[in-house]
């Protein structure tokens, strides 16, 4: 049969986004890929360069629209990096907090646009209820629902609201319930497990040497996690431990075990949060004026030449990393130059080529279960 | 309780790894040290700096006997007023993980404390400064690390290096029908202040002239 060049994108509902892929097929089959990106690329390094080290914090939130705060905790850890600051105890843990809430928020998320590529409409309504839970949690710590300009160099923006803790306790724990309804329903599904099991094989070795990282990786059975391989916030203070799942075939995981290790991954982020907010030094029913010494402690504004900062962060799809070199304009006040790793730049040309020998039906599930976001891909 | 790699465990794996460079590569010009970050728990890192002639020797040793298996990130940089021998810097960074196949049904839990040797986590970053002309090059790493392959393209695309050797090379992040030699974070172009018209006739902005430069960023 003659092959032809087909192209999925840059509006079709499987990309989550904005990017094309050029499907090769020999009838139902794809025999070849081609992942084209940088639809909207908006230059965010390069406006960065002319952005003071606080003036740079909302445009990382924007790098990834359904996971700001991890990425403005990452931009943060690598500034800190730079210019030298110390953080308060209590201001590490409600970042961890904080961006475990948006894991879970994320996480929903990608579910959610996960369910109607398989067929199952119903995941949709159901996870942006729950999402909804966090978002308004998150909301009263940075005050939007989705940008929140939250974490500061030394610190964070203000501290959390008194009764926000019993709020969060009450919803994590509801949540906690939800998961397992979610379980109920996609487990038992026949459509569920017969588009996602045994299709679209990627093992762990593959995926590094490709640059993979995150919970795609974990699916393939080894617990590797920035957050105990290269610690950062106070992980290893509280009581988790990293989600990773049993692949099935020598192939390595299916779509199935990508899914599995993400709800395993929520339970985790439930668990952590939980504990942390017992944990939380100055105690949890206490709120600290803005700028009080245990949640903000002054950082020096100016990175000499030469200086560089550096941060691997496990952000909801994978490490991300930000690399900063200091001495740019204003003596030193700006960045002179700030260089993103997004992990999803990566992830994507590899899943295109893991698509090779599957069929064309099997797209929508592959490359979901890989969780895209165009955002932090194209920056 | 969440167990991480300790600090001693870090700064041992720093240590070894600085000692197993100097033995391989004393007197070449590729210099090692470690250095700690000053962030968070103020782990070290390895910091290499290498002459380009002799990076590829580098990196294959890196990624077969140094077990640094994942190349997350590459940064280009542009110096125009820098000395002679730095006016661009290329900067690598990668990361030792222990991270192996499996047999079906079984999975690798690794306990971090008790993790030694080549399983210890570690962070590389190499820095390879190039000579202040208009032609930045460096041996390509892409048959090395795959996951090198895009970060080259984008490299480019962004900056300008070369990368010499790199098969399939192509825009990744600008339209494809952007003029040869554009590179936006070179330093001469700078942001510029967009005029109402400018958007419409010319949203790419290659025809953009200069005199709006220094209004408004």
């Amino acid at each position: 049969m003659a092959q032809m060049w087909i192209t999925m994108g840059p509006q079709h509902p499987m990309t989550h986004g904005l990017w094309t892929l050029r499907v090769k097929v020999d009838g139902e089959t794809v025999v070849d890929t081609e992942a084209e990106l940088g639809y909207i690329h908006r230059g965010v390094e390069k406006i960065c360069e002319s952005r003071n080290f606080t003036q740079v914090t909302p445009y990382c939130d924007r790098l990834c629209y359904v996971s700001a705060m991890t990425w403005a905790n990452s931009y943060i850890y690598a500034a800190e990096d730079l210019l030298e600051a110390e953080v308060p105890e209590r201001a590490e843990y409600i970042r961890l907090i904080s961006a475990e809430l948006q894991r879970l928020a994320s996480h929903l998320m990608w579910l959610g646009a996960f369910g109607p590529d398989i067929g199952n409409l119903t995941l949709m309504t159901w996870c942006m209820r729950d999402r909804e839970m966090f978002l308004d949690l998150l909301q009263e710590l940075g005050g939007s629902r989705m940008h929140y300009n939250y974490p500061r160099i030394g610190g964070v923006k203000r501290d959390i609201p008194i009764g926000f803790a019993d709020r969060m306790i009450a919803k994590v724990k509801l949540f906690e319930h939800r998961i397992d309804e979610y379980e109920m329903m996609l487990d038992e599904s026949t459509i569920w497990l017969v588009r996602l099991q045994g299709v679209g094989y990627a093992n762990a070795e593959e995926m590094v040497e490709a640059g993979v990282s995150g919970p795609n990786v974990r699916a393939a059975g080894v617990n590797y996690d920035v957050r105990w391989a290269h610690p950062y916030s106070v992980y290893d203070e509280v009581d988790w431990e990293p989600a990773v799942e049993k692949p099935t075939s020598v192939k390595g995981a299916d779509c199935y075990d990508r899914y599995r290790v993400r709800m395993e991954e929520m339970r985790q982020s439930c668990r952590m949060v939980l504990d942390a907010i017992e944990k939380i030094p100055g105690g949890k029913n206490t709120n600290y004026a803005n700028g009080d010494e245990m949640i903000f402690q002054k950082a020096p504004t100016r990175a000499p030449e030469g200086a560089t900062g550096f941060s691997n962060y496990e952000c909801t799809r994978g490490a991300s990393q930000f690399y900063i070199q200091g001495g740019g304009e204003g003596r030193g006040k700006n960045p002179y130059r700030l260089s993103i790793r997004s992990p999803m730049f990566i992830t994507i040309p590899f899943v295109a080529k893991t698509m090779i020998g599957y069929k064309v039906a099997d797209i929508p599930a592959i490359m979901g279960s890989f969780d895209p976001c165009i955002g932090e891909t194209d920056r | 309780m969440g167990t991480t790699v300790t600090l001693s465990q870090n700064e041992a794996a720093a240590e070894e790894c600085l000692a197993a460079i100097n033995s391989r590569f004393s007197g070449s010009g590729v210099v090692a040290s470690v250095e700690r970050h000053s962030n968070a728990k103020k782990y070290a890192f390895v910091r290499i700096t290498t002459p380009a002639q002799h990076w590829q020797a580098l990196a294959k040793w890196m990624r077969f006997d140094l077990g640094a298996n994942y190349c997350s990130m590459i940064t280009g940089t542009h110096f125009p007023e820098g000395p002679p021998e730095r006016g661009w810097e290329v900067a690598y960074h990668f990361l030792r993980q222990p991270i192996t196949n499996q047999i079906p049904n079984t999975q690798t839990v690794y306990v971090a404390e008790k993790l030694d040797g080549l399983l210890i986590p570690m962070e590389f970053e190499v820095l390879i400064p190039l000579e202040n002309n208009d032609s930045p090059t460096v041996p390509t790493v892409q048959h090395i690390w795959g996951g090198a392959d895009w970060n080259e393209k984008e490299t480019w695309d962004l900056v300008g290096i070369k990368f010499e050797g790199h098969k399939n090379m192509h825009r990744v992040l600008n339209p494809h029908d952007s003029p040869e030699g554009f590179h936006p974070l070179q330093k001469q172009h700078k942001i510029r202040y967009h005029e109402h018209n400018e958007m419409y006739d010319d949203a790419q902005g290659f025809g953009r002239k200069t005199t709006d430069e220094g209004r408004v960023k």
